[in-house]
C-alpha cells in the first residue's frame, strides 16, 4: 500500500471528529479542574495507540483472538486478586506505577474477540450462539463482581449488538431479551448496596436529595443552568464551585452542558453522531466480515457509552460509572477508545476497492477469507 | 506518483447496519430532545437553583468584650442562645411536602403556621430568615433532632449579653440592643449592619467602640437546599476588648445594699450613691436605685415588662447617679464658705450671728432652727449647718462670684465619664435667670435676680441643681486640696490577646481658686459636723467606725418656695481626714432628714470600705 493510496483511503473525517472531541474533552477537563496536563499525556499516548492501530493490519488480530481472550480473563482476574479499591469497588491495577483500569481495556478486547468468533461463519448458528454466551459469561461475571455495573452494561449491549450485526436470528435475539427480562427482577439481589441505591434513587431522585440523589440532582441542575448558550467556558457556577460530583469523569458532560449550553451540547452530540455513522461506514466498506464486525463492535461500544453517560447526566438513565468517550478524564478509557478508533481506521484503510484503468498503479486489497 | 485506479465502490450498507445507524440517530436524537427540555424549558428554574447553590457570605459574630470590675470579676457574660433560621429557597420544592414542612416548622417553634408562612414568603428566598429567635437549650436540642427532615432550616448560635446582678450593676453596665433606624444612620459608616447589636445605655454604650469586636466572615458554598458544602475562605472574628472598670464589685454591692436598706428603713423608694477616689477620680461605686433587670433587654423584653418599667413612678430607668438633678441644699455650704474665705469677706475666725431668720427687703428667710444659735465661726456654721450664717456670707460674696466658685468645684458641668446621659446640673446667676424667664417684663420677679435668690443660692437652694456624681467630684476636690478630678469608670483595657492597650491616667480638669488654708478651714467644719456628739457622731459610734474624715448633710427643698416643701436628703463625706482616699455622695430622693436618712447610709458604706480596704485596694488588673 503506497503512502498516497493510504492517504486517499484514510478516513480524514473520522480523525477530524476525534480531534474535535478530544479538544472539547481537554477544555472541559481543564474547566473541571482535573489534572489536564496528565490528560494531555493520555491523549498523546492515545494518539500513538491510534496511529499504531491504524497502521496495524487488523486482520492479524483474528489469529491472536484466543490469546487476547485469555489475556482479558487474566487481567480481570488480576483485579480481583491484587487490584486497588476506589469508591468501594476493586477496579484498578497498578502497572509500573500507573493506575490501569482493565475493565476499560476489556471493552475493546471483548469487541475484538466477538468479532473474531462471530466472523468465523456467515450468520449465527444456535451452537455458535451458545458458545458466544459462554465466551462472554466469565469476563462479564468478573466485571459485575468488581463491581462495575457500567462496564457490565457495555458488555451486554455490545454482545447483543454484535449478535445483531452478525445476523443472529430473531429468536436468538428474543431469547437474549427474555433472559434479560428474567435477570432484571433478580438484579436487586445481585447488585451491591450502593448500586441498588443508585437504581432506587434514579427511580425517585427526591427520595434522598442530599445523599445518593445529590449527584443526580446537582448534575441535572448544572445541565439546566447551561440554558441555550451556556454560562461560558470556565464560568459554570455548578461546575466551578464543585457542586457537580465526579465532575471530570462520570459527570463531565454536566460541566460541558453548563458551560456551553444547549447549542454546545447539540454540537457535541452531533459530532458523536457523525463519528458513529463514520464507524458504521467503515463497517460497510470493510473488506471482510471480521472488519465489519470489528468496526460495528467499536460503534456499539462508543454508542452505549455516549448514551449511558449523557443519559445519566441528564437524569434519563440510572447512574452507572461509564466515562464519556474522548471527553472524560482518565487514561485507560482514553487510550482504549483511541486504540479502538485506530482499529476502525485500519479497517477503513484496508477496504475493498474496484480498480478502474491502470490496475498496476492501483492497489487491490486482497479479499480476506471468510 | 499519480494514483489513477482504486475508486471506492459504494459502501455496502446492509439492513442491519442501516438499523444500527438509525438506532444511533434515534437514541442521540432522544438525548437531544431531553437536553432541550432540560436546558430551555426547565433552564430558568434550574439556573435559579444553581445560583442558590452558590457562595454565601456568612457573618461570624465577634464576641463582645467582657466588662470586669477592678479586680477582674466579670460583670457580664456572653451566653449562648439559639435561633432557628430558614432559607426559603432551601425548603422542599414539592408544594405538598413544602406545606407539611412549614406546618412542622410552625409546630416545633410554637408559632402560628400562617405567620411563619408569611414571614418566609416575604423574605429574599436566598437569605436566612430568623423564624424563632431565643430558643431555650431544650428547644434547641429538640429541633436539632428534627433538622434532617427539615431541609433549608438550621440552628444558629448567637451570643447574648447576660449581666451579673443587674439590680446592682445595671445602671453602670447598661445594656445592648438591636440597632434602630437612627442608630443605623449614625453608625453605618462604622460598618454596622442591620440586625447587629449596639450598646444603648451605660458603659455598654459609652465604651461601644472598645467592646464591639470586629465580625469575621466565611465564604461558604451552600447548595440549593441551604446546606453548607464547603468553606472557601474565612476571616476570623476579632473579639472586643476586655474592659476593667474602676468599680470594686464588693463595694458596689455593699453601697447598693446600704442604700437599699436605708431607703427601706425610711420608707423611701429612690436614691443614689457615688463613691470616688479623690486622688485619682476613679469611681469605686456608682449606684442608682431603683435598678432594673437589664437582662430583660438583651433576652427579649415583653411589652408588659417594658410598660411596667416605663410607667413605674419611681422611674427605674433613670440613672440618678449621673442624670438625676437636684438642689444640693446644705451640702453646698462649703462652696459658699470657700468663696467667703477666699474673697476675703470672712476669715476662719470671723464670727457671725446665727439668728432664727433674716429679713431681706421684707422677705423672711428662716434658719432650720427657730432659735438663735449665737455667734459662730465658719467651721461651726458648717458643723451646725446654720442657714442664716451662710445667707450673710452669700450676700457678701454676691451671686456672680458664688456662681464662679460653684463652677470651679465642677457644679453645672456634665462630667465626661464612660457612659452617655450624664447631666450637668445647673449653676444659676442673674444672666441665666433673665435668659430663661420667658416673660416680657424683665423686671418681674421671674426674670430679675433678687437678693433672696443670692442668699438661698448660698445654702444650695434657689435654682441650683447638682447630681450625685457632681457632688462626689466636689467633695473629692475639697478632700484632695482643690483638684477637680475627671471622674472615670475605666481602669484598664486589654485587647483579645490580653495586651493592655489603655490604662488609668488620672486627670485634673480644674483647680479650685482657693488657698490650702482656706480649704483646710472648710474641711475643719466638715470634721466638726461628723463629730458632733448625740448627732452625727452617733452613727459612727453605732457602726464602730471612727469619725475620721469630714462630712456634710443637706436637706434640700424642691418644687418651689415656701415653708413646707418636699425635700431630698444628701450626705457628702470623705475619709480619712488627713490623707483622704475615699469620698462619696449619698442621695435619698424625698428624704426628709439628711442626718437620719442619708448620713447612716454613708457610714455603712464607709464601714464596709474600712473593713475591706485591703481587698478593695489590692492590686488592680
Amino acid at each position: 500500500m503506497t503512502n498516497v493510496a493510504a492517504w486517499r483511503r484514510f478516513d480524514h473525517l473520522q480523525l477530524l471528529l476525534i480531534a474535535m472531541l478530544s479538544l472539547l474533552g481537554l477544555m472541559t477537563v481543564y474547566s473541571a479542574q482535573a489534572d489536564w496536563g496528565r490528560q494531555l499525556l493520555w491523549l498523546l499516548l492515545g494518539a500513538c495507540a491510534y496511529s499504531a492501530a491504524a497502521a496495524f493490519d487488523y486482520r492479524r488480530l483474528r489469529a491472536v483472538a484466543p490469546g487476547l481472550y485469555a489475556g482479558m480473563l487474566l487481567i480481570l482476574l488480576a483485579v480481583h486478586l491484587v487490584g486497588h479499591s476506589a469508591l468501594g469497588a476493586r477496579r484498578w491495577l497498578s502497572v509500573a506505577g500507573f493506575p490501569l483500569e482493565p475493565s476499560e481495556l476489556s471493552k475493546l478486547l471483548l469487541v475484538v474477540v466477538l468479532a473474531a468468533f462471530l466472523s468465523r461463519s456467515e450468520g449465527v448458528s444456535w451452537r455458535s450462539f451458545g458458545v458466544t454466551l459462554l465466551l462472554v459469561a466469565p469476563p462479564a461475571a468478573l466485571i459485575l463482581t468488581q463491581p462495575d455495573l457500567g462496564t457490565t452494561i457495555v458488555f451486554v449491549a455490545v454482545l447483543f449488538g454484535m449478535l445483531f450485526l452478525a445476523r443472529a436470528r430473531a429468536w436468538q435475539l428474543f431469547s437474549l431479551v427474555f433472559a434479560a427480562g428474567v435477570a432484571v427482577p433478580l438484579l436487586p439481589y445481585l447488585l451491591h448496596g450502593y448500586q441498588r441505591r443508585r437504581l432506587e434513587i434514579f427511580l425517585d431522585p427526591n427520595q434522598d436529595p442530599l445523599g445518593a440523589g445529590y449527584n443526580l440532582l446537582q448534575a441535572r441542575i448544572a445541565v439546566g443552568a447551561g440554558g441555550l448558550f451556556g454560562q461560558g467556558w470556565l464560568h459554570g457556577l455548578q461546575g466551578q464551585l464543585g457542586f457537580v460530583p465526579e465532575r471530570a469523569t462520570d459527570f463531565v458532560f454536566a460541566i460541558f452542558a453548563e458551560e456551553f449550553g444547549l447549542l454546545g451540547s447539540l454540537v457535541l452530540l452531533a459530532v458523536f453522531g457523525l463519528l458513529l455513522i463514520r464507524l458504521l461506514r467503515a463497517a460497510a466498506v470493510a473488506p471482510d466480515r471480521f472488519g465489519e464486525l470489528l468496526a460495528g463492535g467499536v460503534f456499539l461500544m462508543i454508542l452505549v457509552q455516549v448514551v449511558e453517560n449523557v443519559g445519566m447526566n441528564i437524569g434519563l438513565l440510572p447512574i452507572a460509572g461509564i466515562p464519556l468517550p474522548l471527553i472524560s478524564y482518565g487514561g485507560s478509557a482514553m487510550i482504549t477508545t483511541l486504540a479502538a478508533l485506530g482499529l476502525v481506521q485500519s479497517v477503513a484503510l484496508r477496504r475493498r476497492e474496484v480498480v478502474l484503468g491502470d490496475g498496476a498503479l492501483g492497489t487491490i486489497t486482497r479479499r480476506a477469507q471468510a | 506518483m499519480i494514483q489513477l485506479g482504486g475508486v471506492t465502490p459504494k459502501a455496502r450498507w446492509s439492513m442491519r447496519l442501516v438499523a444500527a445507524a438509525s438506532l444511533a440517530v434515534v437514541v442521540i436524537g432522544g438525548l437531544a430532545v431531553k437536553l432541550a427540555q432540560l436546558q430551555v424549558t426547565d433552564g430558568v428554574t434550574l439556573a435559579g437553583m444553581a445560583r442558590a447553590n452558590s457562595v454565601h457570605r456568612v457573618v461570624l459574630e465577634a464576641d463582645r468584650g467582657i466588662v470586669y470590675d477592678r479586680h477582674g470579676a466579670p460583670l457580664v457574660s456572653n451566653s449562648p442562645v439559639w435561633s432557628l433560621e430558614v432559607v426559603p429557597a432551601g425548603l422542599l420544592l414539592d408544594a405538598r411536602a413544602r406545606s407539611l414542612e412549614l406546618a412542622e416548622l410552625a409546630r416545633i417553634t410554637g408559632q402560628p403556621e400562617p405567620q411563619v408562612a408569611t414571614l418566609l414568603a416575604a423574605a429574599d428566598p436566598y437569605s436566612s430568615v430568623d423564624i424563632a429567635p431565643g430558643l431555650s437549650e431544650e428547644q434547641e436540642l429538640a429541633i436539632n433532632e428534627r433538622l434532617p427532615q427539615l431541609p433549608g432550616a438550621s440552628i444558629v448560635r448567637h451570643a447574648v449579653r447576660t449581666y451579673v446582678d443587674p439590680l446592682v450593676f445595671g445602671h453602670v453596665l447598661g445594656y445592648v440592643g438591636p440597632l434602630n433606624d437612627a442608630d443605623l444612620k449614625r453608625l453605618r459608616k462604622l460598618g454596622y449592619q442591620p440586625g447587629e447589636v449596639v450598646g444603648k445605655v451605660g458603659v455598654e454604650a459609652g465604651l461601644e467602640t472598645l467592646l464591639r469586636g470586629r465580625n469575621g466572615w466565611a465564604d461558604v458554598e451552600v447548595d440549593a437546599r441551604g446546606e453548607v458544602v464547603r468553606t472557601i475562605a474565612t476571616q476570623p472574628p476579632v473579639p472586643g476588648d476586655s474592659v476593667y472598670l474602676s468599680l470594686d464589685a464588693s463595694l458596689q454591692r455593699a453601697t447598693a445594699q446600704s442604700l437599699a436598706a436605708g431607703l427601706v428603713r425610711d420608707g423611701k423608694t429612690a436614691g443614689a450613691s457615688v463613691v470616688i477616689d479623690p486622688r485619682t477620680g476613679e469611681l469605686l461605686a456608682l449606684v442608682s436605685l431603683p435598678g432594673y433587670d437589664t437582662n430583660l433587654f438583651t433576652h427579649g423584653i415583653s411589652q408588659a415588662d417594658y410598660s411596667r418599667l416605663i410607667n413605674n413612678p419611681d422611674r427605674p430607668l433613670l440613672n440618678r447617679a449621673i442624670a438625676g438633678q437636684y438642689a444640693p441644699g446644705s451640702t453646698f455650704k462649703m462652696v459658699t464658705a470657700t468663696a467667703g474665705l477666699q474673697e476675703g469677706k470672712i476669715t476662719a475666725a470671723t464670727l457671725l450671728s446665727c439668728p432664727p431668720y433674716l429679713n431681706v427687703n421684707g422677705w423672711i428667710y428662716h434658719n432650720w432652727a427657730s432659735y438663735s444659735l449665737g455667734q459662730m465661726n465658719v467651721a461651726k456654721a458648717l458643723a451646725t449647718s446654720c442657714d442664716t450664717f451662710f445667707y450673710q456670707v452669700a450676700a457678701m460674696v454676691g451671686d456672680v462670684t458664688l456662681a464662679k466658685y460653684a463652677r470651679a468645684f465642677g457644679f453645672g458641668q456634665a462630667k465626661s465619664i464612660e457612659m452617655p446621659g450624664v447631666m450637668p446640673g445647673l449653676v444659676p446667676d442673674s444672666i441665666w435667670k433673665q435668659l430663661q424667664c420667658g416673660v416680657p417684663d424683665l423686671n418681674s420677679d421671674a426674670c430679675r435676680w433678687t437678693t433672696g435668690d443670692t442668699i438661698t443660692f448660698g445654702i444650695g437652694q434657689s435654682y441650683l441643681l447638682t447630681t450625685p456624681l457632681n457632688q462626689a467630684v466636689y467633695v473629692a476636690a475639697l478632700a484632695n486640696g482643690g483638684k477637680v478630678m475627671r471622674p472615670t469608670l475605666l481602669d484598664a483595657v486589654r485587647d483579645a490577646s490580653g495586651r493592655e492597650i489603655q490604662s488609668l491616667h488620672p486627670q485634673v480638669t480644674g483647680t479650685v481658686p482657693a488657698s490650702a488654708d482656706n480649704l483646710m478651714a472648710v474641711r475643719e467644719g466638715m470634721r466638726e459636723e461628723i463629730n458632733r456628739p448625740y448627732n452625727m457622731n452617733y452613727w459612727f459610734r453605732a457602726a464602730g467606725v471612727p469619725a475620721d474624715g469630714g462630712g456634710k448633710t443637706g436637706t434640700a427643698q424642691w418644687g418651689g418656695s415656701g415653708l413646707d416643701l418636699p425635700t431630698h436628703a444628701w450626705f457628702v463625706f470623705f475619709a480619712p481626714y488627713s490623707q483622704p482616699e475615699v469620698a462619696m455622695s449619698i442621695f435619698v430622693e424625698r428624704g426628709e432628714l439628711s442626718e437620719v436618712e442619708a448620713a447612716p447610709i454613708g457610714v455603712q458604706v464607709m464601714k464596709f470600705y474600712r473593713d475591706n480596704v485591703g481587698a478593695i485596694r489590692a492590686g488592680t488588673i
